[in-house]
């Protein structure tokens, strides 16, 4: 491999990935009609519908979400006057001379001025361009935890330090003060053992369905009820809690349960629930319907290449006829039909729960049948080619025999594409499957993007879109790399001397 | 005798013209095609039932008129979730409509979605794909477009779709062709990118035939059967995302009879009236089978390397 292929490559991608984020930007902010994100809305259907608070309430959600600049009358007086000030009752007033300003001022900046229905005063607003947000939305998405992270006015002498320290469940942690988390990095007995809280994805927070919560929050943190246990707080107070102890975030306001817990302002935190995140529950079952598919699409399609023509050829050949030609929703219902009244496995996810091994047996076989087909497919047809070779010809006149054949020359050859797709497969599991988890009610990704679509949760659409692209994408590239390592004699940049 | 026999004999003319011919056995491409395609029983007899099915799928809902929010029967609760017999042969659903009928109107528009689609995925790929196999300028850059429309989220773009234009036919075909033709595409660009630089073509291009010239003659009908195998399973594909998006609601709008809609909306009653669920099943089934089969034989029989 040409040294900087992977780093140009990589490059490209990215500008790929951003290419995909400003269509998607485009579709979801400038396409969909804004008002229907407030379908969803239960706060937005109590207003009554020709209030000023509901034009209020419009207006500064929008500004929220990014899609317009809105500039009140009062937001003007504020800046020529003290708020309370005397005057200010009179300049809001939409025929005084400070209206008229204001009118004249955002006219020229180019924004739409109206007024509200009820006391006729002025508001102002400007839609925001897609590129602009997505800057805005770029310069947001990472975050890095310092000491200086929290500005806080009701805590002026917070201090600013990094130390070494213990969390309460024993581990080591490196402590800030000053930062929006306590435990900056910190190690416990969960996988992977070693935590950071250093650097976090910021992909805004949930609306209008998971309203007010992170996005990240929503697919990485544990679902169902709160696993509850003995706990000794710094204080010296015990109790029965959840608390997930790296999860402390600095909080402004403290009460009084708070300062029962807490010796400083750490007070905000997660607590361990007993079922995996949406993300974990879809990359377990993702996990475990490719390992399946691996471990039986490979050795039949392998069985029927040496068989071929046979009877296991011609069987194998009805399975993955049947999987290409039946769309998935029916031979879903139907494994479905076949596991619960054959083997009396429960028809949904949610009957024993993610505790129980039965619940996953059907999800997974369903998940892995389009892709055993695959792998059957494809790995019968390369070794079926590879079996022509001269090559093998040549090792069976020189005396190998059949088994030595196959596991040192053909298979090593015909493994070589279905290498390439590994990654691309282990980068998908994280998708979910929509289908699969519909029709189990499994709680896991599948139906975030679905949902997230039909309720107008352009927050989540776009952190999922983002996400999804950067995965793929990078797997294709994690794909080629394995080819490349798997056979030397692949190059994927042009060779010198040919144009 | 011999000097008799000779006399027999006459001396033919030196004809110029048909001593050029060259004496080769009579081979027509399309004769032949159908030749291998009819020695197969088995591949006949589904080709019949395929032919027999697509021509009552297309003719019969004609006849019943059927629609979906035509409900006549919607307060009879007699005539709702009757079960399969001579009067009713596939049964009645929830609203007392014939499910027979509700069938083949769906089968009627998978079809055609399904067949429209694949045709405009393949007369835009097919060129675009083999252009791009052919130039390796083009193939940096035509890369990351691939990258870029392979990943637009399928169903947000399948929801814009259907606010922009309104759900139906129209969106929903919109849907299936404006990114998938990439895939097509991306196919050949690979198919073309293994023979591009075989010998023949070599020396097609040493003899100054242009790129174009060698698309057309050389190179796509060397890839007809493997296009072939791709088309036959692209229109099973293309009819089980009909089914999905109906099923996700964004299919063709619930004034339009769907076998996805069906499939989703008799979903719910699979417990207590079995028969609602699997016969769309089945009959999709079949459908999508039979096209599947007669595809893969078309292109095994439009394989010349088949024909001695």
């Amino acid at each position: 491999m040409k040294k900087g292929y992977i780093s140009k490559r990589l490059l490209r991608s990215i500008l790929s990935i951003m290419i995909i984020m400003l269509i998607v930007f485009t579709m979801v902010y400038t396409m969909v009609p804004r008002e229907n994100i407030f379908f969803e809305d239960s706060t937005y259907r109590k207003l009554s519908s020709k209030s000023d608070d509901k034009t209020e309430y419009v207006y500064s959600t929008w500004e929220k979400l990014g899609y317009l600049d809105y500039v009140r009358i009062n937001d003007y007086c504020l800046t020529l006057y003290q708020a309370g000030a005397p005057e200010m009752a009179a300049a809001v007033a939409p025929d005084s001379p400070e209206s008229q300003d204001f009118v004249r001022i955002y006219t020229e900046k180019g924004y739409t001025i109206e007024n509200y229905l009820g006391n006729g005063r002025y508001y102002a607003y400007k839609d925001v361009p897609v590129i602009k947000r997505m800057a805005s939305w770029l310069s947001q998405l990472l975050v890095i935890d310092t000491p200086w992270s929290v500005q806080d006015e009701n805590n002026p002498e917070l201090p600013r330090s990094l130390s070494l320290g213990r969390t309460p469940t024993g581990g080591v942690a490196l402590i800030g003060s000053g930062s929006t988390h306590k435990y900056l990095l910190y190690t416990d007995s969960r996988f992977p053992w070693l935590h950071q809280n250093i650097i976090k994805l910021n992909f805004g927070t949930s609306y209008p369905t998971y309203q007010g919560l992170q996005v990240m929050r929503v697919l990485f943190q544990t679902q169902g009820t709160e696993v509850k246990r003995h706990v000794v707080f710094e204080t010296g107070y015990e109790t029965e809690s959840g608390i997930n102890f790296g999860t402390l975030k600095y909080k402004s306001v403290l009460d009084r349960m708070d300062r029962k817990k807490f010796v400083d302002n750490y007070a905000d935190y997660e607590v361990f629930r007993n079922q995996p995140s949406m993300i974990g529950t879809s990359f377990r079952m993702g996990i475990l319907a490719m390992l399946l598919a691996y471990f039986l699409g490979l050795p039949i399609g392998v069985l029927m290449a040496r068989n071929k023509d046979k009877l296991v050829d011609k069987l194998g050949m009805v399975y993955i006829i049947f999987i290409i030609a039946v769309p998935s929703l029916a031979y879903i219902y139907l494994f479905r039909y076949l596991g619960t009244t054959l083997f009396n496995l429960p028809s949904v996810f949610t009957t024993y729960g993610p505790g129980d091994v039965r619940s996953w047996i059907l999800p997974v076989i369903s998940l892995s049948l389009p892709t055993i087909a695959g792998l059957m497919l494809w790995t019968r047809r390369y070794v079926v080619d590879q079996m022509s070779a001269d090559y093998v010809k040549f090792a069976k006149a020189k005396g190998l025999n059949q088994r030595e054949i196959f596991n040192k020359h053909i298979f090593k050859n015909a493994i070589i594409p279905i290498a390439h797709g590994i990654p691309t497969s282990l980068a998908l599991c994280i998708t979910g499957a929509i289908i699969t988890e519909a029709i189990y009610s499994v709680g896991g990704m599948g139906k975030m993007l679905p949902s997230a679509i039909k309720q107008y949760n352009n927050v989540m659409i776009v952190a999922l879109a983002f996400m999804f692209s950067t995965v793929s994408v990078l797997a294709v590239l994690a794909g080629d790399i394995v080819l490349t390592k798997v056979d030397p004699r692949i190059s994927l940049s042009e060779k010198a001397g040919r144009s | 005798m011999e000097a008799e026999n000779i006399n027999l004999f006459e001396f033919a003319a030196f004809d110029e013209l048909e001593s050029e011919h060259i004496a080769a056995p009579r081979y027509s491409y399309w004769k032949s095609v159908w030749r291998t395609f009819f020695k197969n029983k088995f591949t006949v007899a589904v080709a019949i039932l395929l032919v027999f099915i697509l021509c009552f799928a297309l003719i019969q809902p004609k006849l019943s008129g059927y629609s979906p929010i035509v409900t006549p029967n919607i307060n009879n609760a007699s005539m709702k979730f009757l079960k399969p017999s001579a009067e009713h042969i596939f049964g009645t659903d929830h609203v007392g409509n014939e499910v027979f009928d509700a069938v083949w109107a769906g089968a009627r528009n998978s079809i055609i979605v399904s067949f429209v689609c694949t045709a405009i995925n393949m007369i835009v790929g097919i060129p675009i794909g083999a252009l791009w196999g052919f130039s390796k300028r083009m193939d940096r850059w035509m890369l990351e477009v691939y990258n870029v429309i392979s990943n637009i989220p399928f169903l947000l773009l399948a929801m814009i779709l259907s606010y922009v234009l309104g759900a139906g036919m129209r969106s929903l075909i919109i849907t299936m062709t404006c990114t998938e033709w990439v895939f097509v595409a991306y196919f050949i660009r690979t198919q073309v990118m293994i023979i591009r630089d075989r010998e023949y073509n070599m020396a097609s291009k040493c003899l100054g035939t242009g790129t174009w010239t060698m698309i057309m003659k050389n190179v796509l009908p060397y890839l007809i059967s493997v296009i072939m195998t791709y088309a036959s399973r692209q229109i099973p594909t293309l009819i089980s995302y009909e089914v999905f998006l109906s099923w996700m609601g964004l299919g063709l709008g619930t004034t339009n009879a769907s076998l996805g809609q069906s499939i989703a909306m008799y979903t719910s009653y699979m417990n207590g009236y079995p028969h609602l669920f699997w016969i769309p099943v089945s009959v999709l089934a079949i459908i999508s089978i039979s096209l599947y089969i007669v595809g893969q034989k078309l292109a095994d029989a439009a394989d010349p390397r088949t024909h001695m």
